[in-house]
C-alpha cells in the first residue's frame, strides 16, 4: 500500500472550504436550536395543555426518528406540502429541528434542577415573573446543564455530515467528491478526520471560554 | 399533496424486507459491539499498560468523527489497505460494530468507575482474585448503573443504522427510497418509515426514563 499525502495538499483549499461550511452550518444551527430549545422547554413546563401536548409531541417525534429521515422529509416531502427549500436551508432547518428537540430536554432538566425556593425568594424580593425567569432561574439552569450542552454541540458538528447526502458540500461531502476524483481514500478521509477532531475540540474550548465570560464567579462543573 | 396509504401496502414486500434488514443490522452490530465495548471498557478501567492507551486512541477517534465518515472510511478504505474479502453487508456490520464498541466502552467504563473503591478492597480482603471481584462484585453493580445509558445508546444505534442507506445497504431507508423513486408517494412512505423507527425507539426511551426514575441514588 502506497500513500500519497501530496493529495491532501493539492485539495487542501477544498477541504478547508468544506470545513468552513461545516462550521458555519453548525453555528447557525446551534444558535437557532438553542432559541427553539428554550421555547420548547418553556412550553413543556407551561400550564397550557395545548402547548404541553404540542411541545411533547414535537420532542418525542424528533428524538425517536432518525435525523437522516428528518432531513429527507424536509428536503423531499415538504415540497409536496408547498414548502420548497434548497438543499442548504432545508438541511439547516432539519438539523435545527432535530437538535432543538434534544436541547429542549437538556434545558428542561436544567430548569427542573433549580429549587423552587429560588423562585419564591425572587418574587418575595419584588421581581416580576419575567425577571424571576430571566435573571434568577434561567442563568442557573443553563450553568447546571452546561456540560451536556457542550456535548450536544459536538453531536451537532458531527451531525452536519448527514447533509452530504442531500449534496451540501460541507466537509464530508467535499471529502467524498475528492475521493471520487483522486481515489485516495485513506489520505483524504484521514485529513477530514483530523479536521473534524480539530473542530469539535475547538468548539469545546470555545464553549468553556464562553462559560468563563458568562458565569465568571461560578465554576462550571 | 396525496396522503393515500394504499401505496404502502402495494409495496409492503420491499418495506418489510427493509425493516427486517434494519433489525438484523441493529441486533448484529448491537450484540457484537456490546461485546467489544465491554472488553474495551474493562481493559481501560483496569488501566492495563500499553493496551489501555491504544484503546483510548480508538475510542477518541471513533467518537470524534461522524459515523457517516467512519462508514465511508471502512467501506472505501478496507479494500485499499488490502482487505477485499468482505462483502458490503459485512462491511456495514463492521463499521457499526466499531462505532458501538467505542460508545459502549465509555458507558461500561463510567459504570465500573462508579462502583465504590471500598467494594474492591472488601473483595480483596475476602480473598477474591482480581477476576472474581470484577465478575461477581464490580460488574453486576456497574451493569445496573450502565443499563439506562446503554439502552439510550441502542436507541441511537437503531436510528443511526439508517446511514447504511448511503453505501447502498438494503435497510428500510434504501428500500423506501426505491418505492419513493418509483411511485413519488413521498409523504405516505416517509411517514410509514418514521412510524417504524418510532415504534421501536419510543417504548425504549420510555423504558430508559422509567429505569432512571427507579434508580436508587
Amino acid at each position: 500500500m502506497n500513500l500519497d499525502w501530496g493529495v491532501v495538499a493539492r485539495y487542501g483549499d477544498d477541504l478547508l472550504r468544506g470545513a468552513g461550511l461545516t462550521l458555519v452550518i453548525s453555528l447557525i444551527c446551534a444558535v437557532l436550536s438553542f432559541g427553539l430549545g428554550v421555547l420548547t422547554a418553556l412550553a413543556r413546563g407551561s400550564s397550557n395543555r395545548l402547548l404541553q401536548l404540542a411541545s411533547t409531541t414535537y420532542v418525542e417525534v424528533f428524538r425517536n426518528t432518525p435525523a437522516l429521515l428528518q432531513i429527507f422529509f424536509v428536503y423531499f416531502a415538504l415540497p409536496s406540502l408547498g414548502l420548497r427549500l434548497a438543499a442548504l436551508p432545508a438541511g439547516i432547518l432539519a438539523l435545527t429541528l432535530n437538535n432543538a428537540a434534544y436541547g429542549a430536554e437538556i434545558i428542561r432538566a436544567g430548569i427542573a434542577s433549580i429549587p423552587h425556593a429560588q423562585t419564591e425568594a425572587a418574587s418575595a424580593l419584588g421581581l416580576s415573573r419575567r425577571h424571576v425567569f430571566t435573571r434568577v432561574v434561567f442563568p442557573q439552569a443553563i450553568r447546571n446543564v452546561y456540560p451536556p450542552l457542550i456535548n450536544q454541540l459536538t453531536i451537532l458538528v458531527l451531525g452536519t455530515s448527514l447533509l452530504s447526502v442531500i449534496s451540501v458540500p460541507e466537509l464530508t461531502g467535499t471529502a467524498l467528491t475528492i475521493n471520487s476524483l483522486s481515489l485516495r481514500t485513506v489520505e483524504i478521509f484521514a485529513a477530514a478526520t483530523l479536521l473534524y477532531l480539530g473542530m469539535t475540540t475547538l468548539g469545546t474550548f470555545a464553549m468553556r471560554a464562553l462559560a468563563l465570560r458568562i458565569f465568571p464567579r461560578i465554576p462550571v462543573r | 399533496m396525496s396522503l393515500d396509504f394504499s401505496v404502502v401496502f402495494q409495496n409492503q414486500r420491499l418495506l418489510i424486507n427493509g425493516a427486517l434488514t434494519t433489525l438484523q443490522l441493529c441486533l448484529l452490530a448491537g450484540s457484537l459491539g456490546t461485546l467489544l465495548g465491554f472488553c474495551v471498557g474493562i481493559i481501560r478501567a483496569s488501566r492495563v499498560p500499553v493496551l489501555s492507551p491504544i484503546l483510548q486512541g480508538y475510542v477518541v477517534v471513533v467518537r470524534g468523527i461522524p459515523l457517516l465518515m467512519l462508514l465511508f472510511f471502512v467501506y472505501f478504505g478496507l479494500p485499499y489497505v488490502g482487505v477485499r474479502a468482505l462483502d458490503s453487508a459485512s462491511t456495514v456490520v463492521l463499521a457499526f460494530t466499531l462505532s458501538t464498541g467505542a460508545f459502549v466502552s465509555e458507558i461500561v467504563r463510567a459504570g465500573i468507575e462508579s462502583v465504590a473503591r471500598e467494594q474492591r478492597e472488601a473483595s480483596d480482603a475476602l480473598g477474591l482474585s482480581r477476576w472474581q471481584s470484577l465478575r461477581h462484585v464490580v460488574l453486576p453493580q456497574a451493569t445496573t448503573v450502565a443499563l439506562p445509558p446503554l439502552i439510550g445508546f441502542y436507541i441511537g444505534l437503531t436510528k443511526d443504522t439508517s446511514l447504511a442507506f448511503v453505501v447502498g445497504y438494503h435497510e428500510i431507508m434504501r428500500e423506501s427510497q426505491y418505492v419513493v423513486d418509483r411511485t413519488a408517494a413521498v409523504l405516505p412512505i416517509y411517514l410509514t418509515v418514521a412510524l417504524f423507527y418510532f415504534a421501536i425507539c419510543f417504548p425504549l426511551s420510555r423504558l430508559v426514563a422509567l429505569l432512571e426514575r427507579r434508580r436508587p441514588r
